[in-house]
């Protein structure tokens, strides 16, 4: 019992690099998503060919494989001294996550109907005016489930930080193999990734229900 | 209005992107010692891998390399910072600078010297086989691993060793813990490790009482990676000359059972 004590201890701290990592990367990449869907949609071909090139290759390789790249890429390349291991996690997620956001933000706009648009221009509203006040709302109310589907995902994909050796609940649990020699711990982890996803399950399903006094 | 915002962003992002890029290109002629000297700290490299580097109650690493690498920051007057890294990626670690040496009991082997400036040697040590007691006996030679589930850590110096014997049907796990783990298990008959870590991890007293070491397939040296081209390579090979005159190392290596290399 004072061994799982220690075990759920140690998890815990593992599992606060998690929930940092979590967040930071929330708070960056929601926002950041933003300028990137901007870009992808712009009528300025150039912009346009840019942002979604960036889409592609950050969509197209792994996020492990780039991970590593952020984290050794500036030393091997370009002889900088070494960043923060955690901060290179938190520039990687972010900028690979906004990039997924971004995609699910187009479609949310593109598939509001022109005539909002039309209505909005009709009542003298200025294009500015009319996203922030007449689309972007309707554009959170339909982006929300795609959104908690990603954000779920993002949960578990913190367990890759482990490659540049950030100690996160993985890494905690699968270090008691090597210096304890139990396994146990590695399958426990389940349990606060399980438990965390089901609180954001809750959560968004709440958020759903708040917006569903207006229909889009 | 929406252009011009997205506009403003994608050439606040490119800028960012080219002055990260253009931004101090050191040139790689600076002494690696003055450049470690200069950040105030060594950045060790290590895994949890007794006795030559572990955590002990409070946290803090320990063990034979872990004490060698402090007396050695202590002489260059900067602070050894212990990271624990994996081991897999340790060279990529290395040539980005996110470490400085790796410095855990490793093997001099061709892919370290290839990969790393290597200081002189310092340990010996023995790849060795490890079984259940029971069986120990019967495992005296190397024509008796034929048809045995064999775990080896990937990568490994035991690996080699395997391979040179013509033995290619071995199983190769993460680290030696766990190939230690799954000879206690019985998901493998015996496990390939260093005689180092069979003396400390199994036996009585130990949390694999029931394993013993049957044989010794190869000896090899252990030695310390750095930098390749790396001046530290030679300064740390004068600070080991001289540990090893007046006796600290000795004292060291009789604290955690090892057996020193001296080459005059």
């Amino acid at each position: 019992m004072e061994l799982f004590g220690t075990v759920s201890l140690e998890l815990l701290r593992g599992f606060g690099q998690t929930l940092e990592i979590f967040f930071l990367t929330l708070a960056f990449a929601i926002p950041l998503g933003l300028p990137i869907c901007f870009g992808s949609m712009s009528k300025f071909l150039p912009l346009r060919i840019l942002t979604r090139s960036i889409v592609w290759v950050i969509r197209g390789t792994p996020l492990m494989l780039q991970l590593i790249v952020v984290f050794f890429g500036p030393g091997l390349l370009f002889s900088l001294p070494a960043m923060g291991r955690k901060e290179a996690v938190i520039l990687a997620f972010s900028i690979n996550y906004a990039c997924y956001f971004s995609e699910i933000y187009r479609g949310g706009i593109e598939s509001i109907s022109k005539g909002q648009y039309e209505a909005g221009q009709v009542l003298g509203l200025t294009q500015t005016q009319i996203f922030f006040r007449i689309i972007l709302l309707q554009v959170v109310k339909r982006v929300l489930p795609p959104m908690g589907n990603e954000i779920i995902t993002l949960v578990k994909d913190t367990s890759l930080a482990r490659v540049i050796a950030v100690y996160e609940v993985m890494w905690m649990g699968e270090s008691f193999i090597k210096s304890d020699g139990l396994i146990w711990p590695m399958f426990y982890t389940a349990v606060f990734y399980l438990l965390f996803s089901g609180v954001l399950t809750v959560l968004f399903d709440r958020i759903e229900q708040k917006l569903d006094y207006f229909r889009g | 209005m929406k252009k011009t915002f997205a506009l403003v962003l994608a050439a606040l992002t490119t800028t960012a992107c080219l002055t990260g890029c253009s931004k101090a290109k050191q040139p790689d002629t600076a002494s690696d010692l003055a450049y470690i000297q200069d950040k105030g700290t060594l950045v060790v490299a290590v895994t949890d891998y007794a006795p030559m580097d572990y955590e002990d109650e409070n946290g803090q690493w320990t063990g034979f390399d872990a004490e060698f690498a402090r007396l050695v920051a202590e002489q260059l007057g900067v602070e050894a910072e212990f990271i624990e890294i994996d081991w897999d990626r340790k060279f990529l670690e290395l040539n980005a600078k996110t470490i400085d040496c790796i410095w855990n009991g490793m093997t001099i082997t061709d892919e370290v010297t290839l990969n790393t400036s290597c200081s002189n040697p310092y340990v010996k040590n023995a790849q060795v086989v490890v079984t259940n007691v029971n069986d120990a006996g019967n495992y005296t030679s190397a024509e008796d691993l034929a048809g045995l589930t064999l775990a080896v850590e990937s990568g490994s110096a035991g690996e080699t060793a395997l391979k040179e014997l013509e033995i290619t049907d071995y199983v190769a796990v993460r680290n030696q813990s766990t190939a230690l783990m799954e000879v206690a298990a019985g998901t493998a008959d015996a496990c390939v490790i260093d005689i180092t870590m069979a003396n400390a991890m199994t036996g009585e007293g130990t949390s694999y009482a029931n394993l013993s070491k049957c044989m010794e397939l190869t000896s090899e040296e252990y030695g310390v990676g750095f930098r390749k081209g790396s001046d530290m390579t030679e300064k740390f090979n004068e600070l080991m000359a001289q540990m090893m005159e007046d006796g600290t190392l000795d004292a060291l290596a009789e604290k955690y059972e090892l057996t020193l290399v001296k080459n005059g």
